[in-house]
């Protein structure tokens, strides 16, 4: 059957032989170098257009006249905005990231440390939580329509509706002020073992999979349960194909696609959009960076955390389209 | 520790002395000494000092180290009587503030984070203690004859954490660069008073103000005044001469600071390691006191004060140093403007209210004038403004704008603004007139509404003194007049009192500019709010200094842990 | 299941629209001295942080929540769909042009595009709406061209192109209907993220002003009374998630759901 589907699938495309692989993820790179280049553009001209500018934002209320030109004029704020962006472009292709405009560090160095930490608070919580989200919502799949599935459906959107810093709040109370199991902040030190990593991510993360696991625990099953009802799967259940195997030889490929990008779109989540996660547990992460830098209209600082989140989105939906490639081989003409 | 109550009254005890004291401003007469009390070379007790009356807790203590009684007192007592400190111990604290905008260079200072850090490194040439007083630090005296030419001299013998000795040279270069335009000094309006600075001898330097200023010494007890090294261009470094070095400063994330074991006080200070770092989520902070992560908590919220006290083992200090936030209407706009619409929404503060439900009573009553009642020059004969929704009504009558609607704009950046703004909104509404709020982001909130829309409010630190206060504030010409408030008889009077030595008149013109603001600035002050820190209890020897929380930014080298 | 689901969502919606005249308070107005209040027969649901009625915000809330956040999910996930199928059944440079554009709009800091609407455009519920849906629209984009995609490639699709049928005829005719379940769990999905949201969005002065507040919002003002356990923090909370799961549960049993399959 599955076999059938591919031939068909491959016939009207024959002339011109697919690209292979290689060839597509060769593309696909130098398209997202064009992306990061007009994203940056964008972040360049949404931060300009924000009211204030970063003179104000480093003086604050106690800003005057006098010290905001004097601030201005060492900061080099006088020049055009379009040779300001060209200059830090410029920089960056020489493998300058710039300095930190509110105090003057190097970019890379304020970057480096938080980087690290927000790449792994990300992995541990993508290790917890996407292979318990696939295999729940694969059973959930397999057994649809049963009390399981009901119960499993109302947890996971029950889950994904408390909003997250009412889950950490109430999870600091609980653990760390009442019982004293946990620390209340994950300021995890150089040197901590193992013992000490777990406790210290322990909220971290279970606040973070709660953020995520709905949607790809659901968006699985409903891929499942959609391509369960296409014909062909219903040509294999009239063969008498036991629903496991069903589910796992004949619908799980076909819904790989889905699957992948709602995993995509939940881990792309991990870097930028955990501000609430890193604030509650004073966690020191980029989403953090970036919002502080934001604030302060910190353009350098800005720039290089949205390069950084656009470049692990796309890298992410990169996989995420290899994946549907490789699993549904009809597509590769695309 | 006491409740907060009590610590309130004793707070306001030694503010009731302190104008007889006269805070070194009355002394002018006879040459104006803050002499240092440790060094053995200067005569016990110099005229000027013996001149302060009774038995001030500082002639006391200025006997007793004569005396060579010089122990690990130092500059800022503890409380009264308090069992002797201990040495060693670290201590983890949290700021509310926290970003990548945190500095170690004291022009850039601009939160309480930042000026807990500029006390752990440097010194200021003078400090002030509890009751206000500006003391000698890094000075060994400040004198003047007559409130413009000062003469300060300076410790010998002091070095900065990287082993060169401080000199005048440090002192000339720290305070010169808050005047050059390129630093963009925060305190640059306060520093270009100081027309000239110049060294005279390593351990000298004369300063020469552009008019006749008593309170010097208390401009140089600001936290931006501190005294870094000559040269300085890095200052993620923190080279200072302050009881503590940096071991590592990483902004927006920590600060360890680790003792110095040559610090000039003597026996200060008593912890070997500070960690110090800004958690900015309110909830957050508190649950990490209360789990045990860290021992101090600053800024704190009224709510949380009951959490705390639910708990073993936690106290709350609380500093009633002046802050507040006014309900701001400019004088000179259209319809908000109007003298009868301003004078109708000050009839409709709800102070009590406000300062029972936005502040849980951690707030005093405010009289739409800007002078605490902690404050020595708080004239407390002004008569209160009440609630009265009579006068309101007729005011906004006589205005012709009952029935309209006018928008008002508030903002989390000003505490307790939005919370205002409802109470407004809902007392407003028992005379039938319509405030719309426009509640707009906290970030940018200081650029781009303060000080622009015409009604809106805004949060005023305290500021070590009046003058300095007023100046900033009310001054005609004052660069963040936020009512646009211009009367020529408070511009005099205001230049007046600097120069007035005495010390009944000059409390006579602070009466006055009150008066004047009360009745005519467009300013609500509807209460004064208090700062709050919750704490560990084995945390000792921290009480207020009511410069801010953290005992003024400085509690480093005063506190230390017991248990 | 789908009858009780339904009817508890139709209750939230009547909420939505009757909510305001059923409040025994006013919203806004501050009725009581007692902060944080447990639930009592005066106020069933306590009161807030400034003393207000609990019952009459929660009331009242049900409007700013239901009637911003159910827009933006529309909006959000029809037009992620359509051009997710439009890029799945043209392909080439239309597929190109839109999954790049997605992508760039996607990679923007929602913290600066929020920012930028206030400072752009000013603050009004409209502009919330919309803000939110063109937050979350990417997302649907993606799953929906994924899903799209993979049908495109089947044969029944193959033989609308041969029958000769339009673009538009195959994506209404023979893909939509195929895709309707990932397409509505996304939606169910889609409404979750943005209830959560506006709370967000409304901090930054974007949109709900007080003393107006949707049920996030009232959770977050009221965050400090949960270590006392105030009904205040947990009713909000507790609003947010009948109304969330009960939509995602309608969603799934949707009577019908797998009628209307085309075979080839």
């Amino acid at each position: 059957m599955a076999e059938a589907t591919t031939a068909g699938g491959a016939r009207r495309h024959r002339i011109g032989a697919p690209p292979p692989l290689a060839a597509l993820i060769v593309r696909r790179v130098a398209v997202s170098l064009l992306l990061l280049l007009a994203v940056s553009v964008l972040v360049f001209a949404g931060t300009e257009m924000l009211p204030g500018d970063v003179a104000q934002m480093i003086l604050g209320q106690g800003a005057t006249p006098q010290a905001l030109a004097g601030l201005r004029a060492a900061l080099h704020l006088g020049e055009p905005a379009w040779l300001r962006y060209l200059h830090w472009l410029w920089g960056l292709l020489h493998g300058n990231a710039g300095h930190s405009l509110v105090n003057g560090m190097s970019v890379a160095t304020l970057v480096g440390r938080r980087l690290v930490n927000s790449l792994r608070l990300a992995l541990f919580t993508t290790v917890v939580t996407v292979p318990l989200a696939l295999l729940v919502g694969i059973t959930a799949a397999i057994w649809r329509g049963t009390a399981y599935d009901r119960v499993v459906n109302i947890l996971t959107v029950a889950t994904v509706s408390v909003p997250e810093f009412l889950f950490a709040t109430l999870a600091v109370l609980i653990f760390a002020v009442r019982l004293r199991w946990l620390p209340a902040l994950s300021l995890v030190m150089r040197g901590a073992s193992f013992a000490e990593l777990l406790r210290a991510y322990a909220l971290p993360v279970a606040t973070l999979s709660l953020a995520i696991f709905a949607q790809m625990a659901r968006m699985t099953r409903a891929a499942l349960v959609n391509t369960l009802a296409s014909s062909y799967v219903e040509m294999a259940v009239l063969k008498g194909v036991r629903p496991v195997r069903l589910v796992l030889r004949h619908a799980l490929p076909n819904a790989l696609g889905p699957v992948a990008n709602a995993v995509a779109l939940s881990l792309s989540f991990l870097l930028g959009g955990v501000v609430i996660v890193e604030t509650v547990f004073s966690y020191p992460g980029l989403a953090k960076l970036m919002v502080d830098a934001v604030s302060t209209r910190d353009m350098p600082l800005v720039q290089a955390c949205a390069m950084i989140f656009c470049t692990a989105y796309l890298l992410l939906v990169l996989v995420a389209d290899l994946v549907a490639l490789l699993a549904n081989p009809r597509l590769r003409h695309r | 520790m006491p409740g907060w109550a009590g610590l309130r009254r004793k707070l306001r005890r030694p503010a009731s002395y302190r104008d007889n004291r006269g805070r070194l401003a009355a002394k002018q007469q006879t040459g104006l000494t803050m002499s240092d009390d440790i060094l053995p070379n200067l005569p016990g007790g110099t005229a000027p000092r013996m001149d302060l009356p009774g038995t001030s807790r500082r002639s006391l203590l200025g006997m007793a180290m004569a005396g060579g009684l010089v122990g690990a007192g130092g500059l800022v007592l503890p409380a009264d009587a308090a069992p002797a400190p201990k040495r060693g111990g670290k201590l983890t604290v949290a700021g509310y503030a926290s970003s990548t905008k945190d500095t170690l260079d004291p022009a850039h200072a601009s939160n309480s984070t930042d000026y807990s850090r500029l006390f752990m490194f440097y010194n200021g040439l003078t400090v002030f203690d509890r009751h206000l007083n500006a003391l000698p630090d890094l000075a060994q005296s400040v004198e003047t004859k007559d409130a413009t030419n000062w003469v300060i001299k300076l410790r010998k013998g002091i070095a900065f954490h990287d082993g060169s000795p401080f000199t005048s040279a440090d002192v000339v270069f720290s305070l010169s660069r808050h005047k050059d335009a390129a630093t963009s000094s925060v305190v640059r309006p306060i520093a270009m008073q100081l027309q000239e600075i110049k060294a005279a001898g390593p351990h000298e330097v004369h300063i020469t103000l552009s008019g006749p200023n008593s309170e010097l010494p208390s401009l140089l007890a600001i936290y931006q005044m501190v005294i870094v090294k000559d040269g300085t261009k890095d200052f993620s470094k923190g080279i200072g001469t302050g009881p503590f070095m940096v071991k590592e400063f990483n902004p927006g994330v920590r600060s360890i600071a680790v003792r110095n074991p040559h610090y000039f006080h003597h026996g200060k200070p008593y912890l070997d390691e500070v960690t110090f770092f800004g958690i900015t989520d309110n909830a957050a902070r508190v649950n990490a006191l209360l789990s045990g992560d860290i021992d101090i908590a600053s800024g704190i919220t009224p709510l949380a004060t009951r959490q705390i006290k639910a708990a073993k083992g936690f106290a709350v200090l609380n500093t009633a140093a002046g802050n507040y936030t006014d309900l701001i209407m400019h004088v000179d706009a259209p319809t908000i403007g109007n003298p009868d619409f301003v004078l109708a929404m000050k009839y409709l503060q709800d102070r009590e209210r406000i300062r029972d439900s936005v502040f849980l009573g951690y707030a005093t009553v405010g009289n739409d004038q800007p002078i605490a009642p902690t404050n020595p020059y708080y004239d407390a004969s002004l008569p209160q403004r009440p609630l009265d929704l009579e006068k309101a009504k007729f005011h906004l009558k006589k205005a012709g704008m009952l029935g309209s609607k006018v928008r008002l704009v508030s903002s989390v950046a000003a505490t307790g603004s939005p919370d205002m703004a409802v109470i407004l909104q809902d007392t407003a509404r028992k005379i039938g007139f319509d405030i719309q709020i426009d509640r707009v982001p906290a970030n940018g909130y200081w650029s781009n509404y303060w000080l622009k829309a015409p009604f809106t409010y805004g949060n005023i630190n305290p500021r070590p003194t009046a003058n300095i206060l007023l100046t900033l504030f009310f001054q005609s010409t004052a660069p963040w007049n936020e009512s646009h408030f211009k009367n020529p008889t408070f511009d005099k009077l205001l230049i007046a009192s600097r120069a007035e030595t005495d010390l009944a008149k000059r409390k006579q013109m602070y009466g006055e500019m009150q008066k004047l603001i009360r009745d005519d600035a467009g300013i609500g002050i509807p209460v004064f709010i208090s700062d709050l820190d919750a704490y560990s209890t084995r945390v000792k020897g921290f009480h207020a200094i009511p410069t801010g929380d953290l005992m003024g930014f400085n509690f480093a080298q005063n506190v230390w842990v017991d248990g | 299941m789908a009858l009780a689901t339904g009817a508890v969502v139709a209750a939230c919606f009547a909420l939505a629209v009757f909510g305001p005249a059923l409040a025994p308070h006013a919203e806004g107005t501050i009725v009581s001295r007692n902060i944080f209040a447990p639930m009592s027969a005066a106020f069933p649901f306590g009161t807030d942080y400034l003393g207000r009625d609990m019952l009459s915000r929660v009331l009242f809330g049900a409007r700013f929540t239901i009637g911003v956040a159910l827009p933006a999910a529309l909006l959000a996930s029809g037009a992620g769909t359509l051009l997710g199928m439009l890029a799945a059944v043209r392909g080439g440079a239309i597929d190109a042009a839109l999954s790049r554009a997605m992508d760039t709009l996607i990679s923007l800091p929602t913290l600066i595009f929020s920012l930028v609407v206030v400072a752009a455009l000013g603050s009004s519920i409209t502009v919330l709406v919309l803000t939110a849906a063109v937050i979350y629209t990417p997302g649907s984009y993606r799953i929906a061209r994924a899903v799209a995609v993979d049908l495109s490639a089947t044969d029944f699709v193959k033989a609308a192109r041969a029958r000769g049928e339009g673009g538009l005829a195959i994506m209404l005719g023979e893909i939509l209907p195929n895709m309707v379940m990932p397409v509505l769990t996304d939606f169910g999905l889609r409404f979750v993220f943005i209830v959560l949201l506006l709370s967000s969005l409304s901090f930054l002065g974007l949109g709900i002003q007080p003393p107006d507040s949707d049920w996030g919002g009232m959770v977050r003002e009221n965050i400090e009374g949960l270590s006392a356990g105030a009904p205040a923090v947990i009713v909000p909370a507790v609003a947010i998630a009948i109304l969330t799961v009960s939509v995602n549960l309608l969603i799934d049993n949707l009577p019908g759901r797998r009628i209307g399959r085309r075979g080839d």
